[in-house]
């Protein structure tokens, strides 16, 4: 905004007083999830005129992008992302040898909220072991199923 | 009581266990260990007990060298909750549904758990891949493979 051409005649603080009032106005009045009439008889009580009051509104009709982001914001347990896997079979290892198993490496890879960090988990499991997992998880898909049709 | 010096059944016991052990982690044959000890030159009634104290206890021997191998954390179980967020500081009147797991691992005899969270797409994305993954070992290719090298 500072680099703006037409805005060069305007005292910079004042600028910026601006921008950072308009924007928070727009984080609060998203944050409450308010409607248009809400919003519009709110600047109303501040004098605002009806050009600018529409402009506002309209602009604020925009605002997606902010609802995502506020939506994001916020604490909560390392995110899992992805899957990956890896099916081996273990013929020796340097204990015992001709042992002959089939194993599966399973990798979630998961993400931190806060510093946007990669920290995977990786465990080994059998077949039995991994159909317990995925049933496990079919189980929780499909409580989440019976949920949405409440 | 046998009225031998302490080195000398020092090193008999040693040499039992170093016999034993590698035999059992060869998992060898009867007729190659016969084969092994006769070298010795020992009685054949003492070959005879090495050959029986050997297929006796070379399963249990096999399972505490298998507790030896390196490994990574397998898996114990899973927990799962269906969560949903209704509202956070900086976003109200929401409704997102999250799954939050407790993955329960066993590394070395410590069992840890890590709580993990997903949504619901992710969710049903890991429960296709892992299914992808448990219908490899029934594969041609891996039924090929534990065939062969058993």
């Amino acid at each position: 905004i500072l680099d703006d051409p037409d805005l060069k005649d305007i005292d910079p603080t004042v600028l910026k007083h601006c921008h950072a009032a308009a924007a928070t106005c727009i984080l609060e009045a998203g944050k409450q999830k308010a409607d248009i009439s809400a919003i519009s008889a709110c600047l109303e009580d501040c004098k605002l005129d009806k050009e600018r009051i529409d402009q506002f509104c309209t602009e604020y009709q925009h605002r997606e992008l902010v609802t995502v982001v506020s939506s994001s914001i916020g604490r909560s347990p390392l995110h899992i992302t992805d899957v990956s896997w890896r099916l081996e079979y273990q013929i020796k290892n340097s204990q015992l040898h001709k042992t002959y198993q089939p194993s599966y490496l399973v990798t979630l890879n998961v993400e931190n909220s806060d510093s946007g960090s990669h920290r995977d988990v990786s465990f080994s499991c059998t077949m039995e072991q991994l159909q317990d997992l995925v049933g496990k998880l079919k189980d929780a898909a499909k409580s989440l199923e019976r949920a949405t049709q409440m | 009581k046998l009225n031998i010096g302490v080195d000398t059944i020092q090193h008999g016991v040693e040499g039992l266990v170093y016999l034993l052990t590698e035999s059992s982690k060869l998992m060898i044959s009867e007729v190659d260990f016969q084969d092994s000890i006769h070298v010795l030159g020992f009685s054949d009634e003492l070959n005879k007990s090495l050959l029986q104290l050997y297929l006796d206890n070379r399963k249990e021997i096999r399972s505490i060298l298998g507790e030896l191998a390196p490994r990574l954390p397998s898996y114990h179980s899973l927990e799962w909750r269906l969560d949903v967020q209704l509202a956070s500081r900086s976003l109200r009147q929401q409704i997102k549904p999250a799954v939050t797991m407790k993955l329960h691992l066993n590394q070395n005899e410590d069992q840890t758990a890590q709580v993990l969270q997903t949504d619901p797409a992710t969710l049903l994305h890991l429960i296709q891949q892992l299914e992808q993954a448990l219908g490899e070992m029934k594969m041609n290719h891996c039924r090929r493979i534990v065939r062969n090298m058993k």
